[in-house]
């Protein structure tokens, strides 16, 4: 038996080229290591002057709205599921049904009941998925892709049995219309939504305890444990947010659209977690920001934009994210790796 | 575990009921056994018609056991193989599409198997050269190989032109038992026998144990990993082909519950994550209770989402009651309170 534990506990512990390099940025930096720091700036400029260029319509102001109105709900999806990610928990792939439930909810429950029954509705709904997933993962110290992917089949599987599949439309003259069609110059409504939780998240990440303690447990989980911090609590923490952020992406994919369906959600855990990655958070954990993940979720939308205008079908935009994703992984543990060497 | 296998030998004098103890200790398919025996009495009574018309259930669990085989490998080693869905997905479009172009189902069925493997390669490389975390570069992948599947088949299924080959599939060989249900027994029998008997195979529990261990003892980790992902790849191509077969068309769109299903047999057979426990034979007690209550809700008339909800539900039950994660919340809680009750008793 106890060899049993000791063989769990090793197997627990983060491989030797995992650690988080404290200091990073004072060493002198190999062209890796600066692509994976900095290339994210240098990329989403370069993607953006390179389609001003040669991609017809890019740059008008409808198109630019559009891509702001679609970059909105990943964003607020995106910056919540950072801290899942900074936390060393991979991914939040439950996202996807909490987006879907939480627009369905807005929708259907506001036709029949008001908005506000809605809203307290969606938020519990938000609440017990952050709280199992978090327990789940936090406590009984499982894996967040399998949790996680269990509670996306549970949460699709509830919602589909409950709406039928149905479509849900609004009203013309709501509250949720004004919102999703109200506009600052080019900038949606939603998009100030999305800067504004970017901002209020970054402030807990930088500034607070909690953002110190997540980012401890996500680089080194046995050291903030030993240090007398309730790790279990952490976790709970960093998928409540994520909760939070999909439920809120939900609404503000509602309002745009003034539409729900349980499908409309397909492929935001990816695209979050592309938009997430590429802005330079590392999956390994510990390291990361909400701001770059905002800049993330920029480069990820003009890209698909592009792919749109360009006429690329879903197949090839699916590829060119899944690429992405690991590709921009890669860059990230090439540069860990010439940092430990 | 190869050392306990050790401790055994030193064992033999002791009586009969500690050596039981010892066995069930030792044993990992706890789990899978009590589910699979509460599946089947609750299957009795409300559904007895699932064993009578056994060939259906048997063909399920063959279906949902399958990809669950090659994931037990990867498994075993501590990685993770979340592309083996889109693996199915893929090599059953190039596999109808090849079979359109050359006319030769064989030429066809090759293809999608090599493709299998070199997927496994690819995913291997990400893991073992790149050192990314394979949920990590397995999830890329399963995004890049979804779409691969859509532009190669043009978002449509592609229809396989010799349709006899594919009914013919469908028909039972020996017995009662269908070519799927042969292929399903010979892989399982010849895991089973690899990961037990043969050294290359036992060395996927030391990787798994402890990787840093295993290499120091001379087993060529990285060969190893890139042998687990091979196995899972093209493992989860031939269930491709075997789908593409029945249905004589494939599906770009197969393989998302196939993740669901396959992992959840894998995770109740009590496997570990984190590597170095399992054992094949709990896989296939997994696939055996998930596929009879499959059949079982499928006869009942309970429609698809309830029953993703209730597979869901025992994904999520059997990733998070594992024994040894049960005893650390256990042990986690106690000094809780533990470190409650101190910080009660100080004063202020």
């Amino acid at each position: 038996m106890s060899d049993d534990l000791a063989t769990e506990t090793a197997a627990e512990t983060p491989s030797p080229d995992a650690p988080a390099v404290p200091g990073l940025e004072e060493r002198d930096t190999s062209a890796v290591q600066w692509m994976a720091e900095r290339g994210i700036f240098v990329f989403t400029a370069l993607l953006i002057l390179a389609a001003t260029i040669f991609v017809d319509g890019f740059a008008s102001l409808a198109n630019i709205t559009d891509v702001f109105n679609r970059a909105a709900p990943i964003g607020i999806v995106a910056v919540g599921m950072t801290f899942v990610v900074i936390s060393a928990n991979y991914l939040d792939l439950s996202v996807v049904a909490q987006v879907a439930t939480a627009a369905v909810v807005l929708m259907a429950v506001s036709n029949s009941s008001g908005i506000l029954l809605a809203v307290l509705l969606a938020t519990l709904i938000a609440i017990v998925y952050g709280f199992v997933n978090g327990v789940a993962v936090g406590v009984f110290k499982a894996n967040a892709v399998i949790v996680t992917l269990a509670t996306t089949f549970i949460g699709i599987g509830v919602l589909r049995w409950l709406s039928g599949g149905s479509i849900y439309f609004g009203t013309e003259d709501s509250l949720i219309r004004a919102f999703g069609t109200a506009k600052l110059g080019p900038f949606p409504l939603s998009m100030l939504v999305l800067v504004l939780i970017g901002l209020a998240l970054s402030y807990v990440l930088t500034r607070t305890t909690f953002g110190f303690v997540i980012r401890a447990f996500g680089s080194n989980p046995d050291a903030t444990r030993l240090a007398g911090i309730n790790t279990a609590w952490v976790v709970i923490g960093a998928f409540m947010l994520s909760a939070f952020g999909a439920m809120l992406g939900g609404f503000v994919l509602a309002a745009f659209s003034n539409t729900a369906v349980s499908a409309m959600s397909d492929g935001f855990d990816f695209r979050a977690l592309a938009a997430i990655i590429v802005g330079g958070t590392s999956v390994f954990g510990g390291k990361g920001s909400v701001l770059r993940t905002l800049l993330g979720v920029i480069f990820v939308s003009v890209l698909t934009n592009i792919m749109v205008l360009s006429g690329l079908g879903f197949g090839i935009q699916q590829m060119a994210i899944g690429a992405l994703i690991v590709a921009a992984v890669s860059l990230d543990a090439l540069a860990r790796k010439a940092a430990t060497t | 575990m190869s050392d306990s296998k050790l401790q055994l030998g030193s064992q033999d004098n002791t009586d009969l009921l500690s050596r039981v103890r010892t066995l069930l200790a030792r044993r990992t398919e706890g789990r899978a056994l009590a589910l699979l025996a509460v599946v089947i009495i609750v299957t009795l009574f409300i559904e007895p018609t699932t064993f009578t018309s056994y060939e259906v259930t048997l063909g399920r669990i063959a279906q949902i056991g399958l990809v669950a085989l090659g994931l037990t490998a990867v498994i075993l080693m501590g990685e993770l193989d979340l592309a083996v869905a889109s693996t199915l997905a893929v090599s059953g479009v190039i596999m109808a599409s090849v079979e359109n172009m050359t006319g030769s189902l064989t030429l066809g069925i090759l293809a999608a198997l090599v493709t299998g493997l070199v997927i496994g390669v690819v995913n291997a490389f990400f893991v073992v050269q790149v050192g990314i975390n394979s949920f990590i570069a397995t999830l890329g992948m399963l995004f890049f190989l979804r779409g691969l599947g859509f532009v190669l088949s043009g978002e449509q299924p592609v229809r396989l032109d010799n349709v006899d080959a594919g009914l013919a599939f469908g028909d039972p060989l020996i017995g009662p038992l269908t070519p799927r249900m042969l292929i399903f027994l010979v892989l399982f029998i010849g895991l089973q026998v690899f990961v037990t008997r043969i050294r290359v195979g036992r060395e996927f529990y030391a990787v798994g144990g402890n990787r840093q261990a295993a290499y120091d003892a001379g087993i060529p980790v990285k060969a190893r990993v890139y042998l687990g992902f091979m196995i899972s790849g093209s493992v989860a191509a031939l269930a491709g082909v075997m789908n593409t077969l029945e249905r004589t068309a494939a599906d770009p769109t197969a393989g998302s519950t196939v993740l669901l299903s396959s992992f959840a047999a894998a995770i109740i057979g009590g496997i570990l994550l984190t590597g170095g426990r399992g054992s094949v034979f709990g896989t296939l007690l997994g696939a055996a209770s998930l596929g009879i209550l499959q059949v079982a809700l499928t006869l009942s008339g309970i429609q698809v989402d309830v029953q993703n909800i209730i597979i869901g539900v025992v994904l999520l039950l059997a990733v998070t009651t594992d024994p040894a994660t049960i005893r650390a919340v256990v042990t986690n809680v106690r000094s809780m309170m533990a470190g409650r009750a101190d910080a009660r008793a100080q004063p202020g």
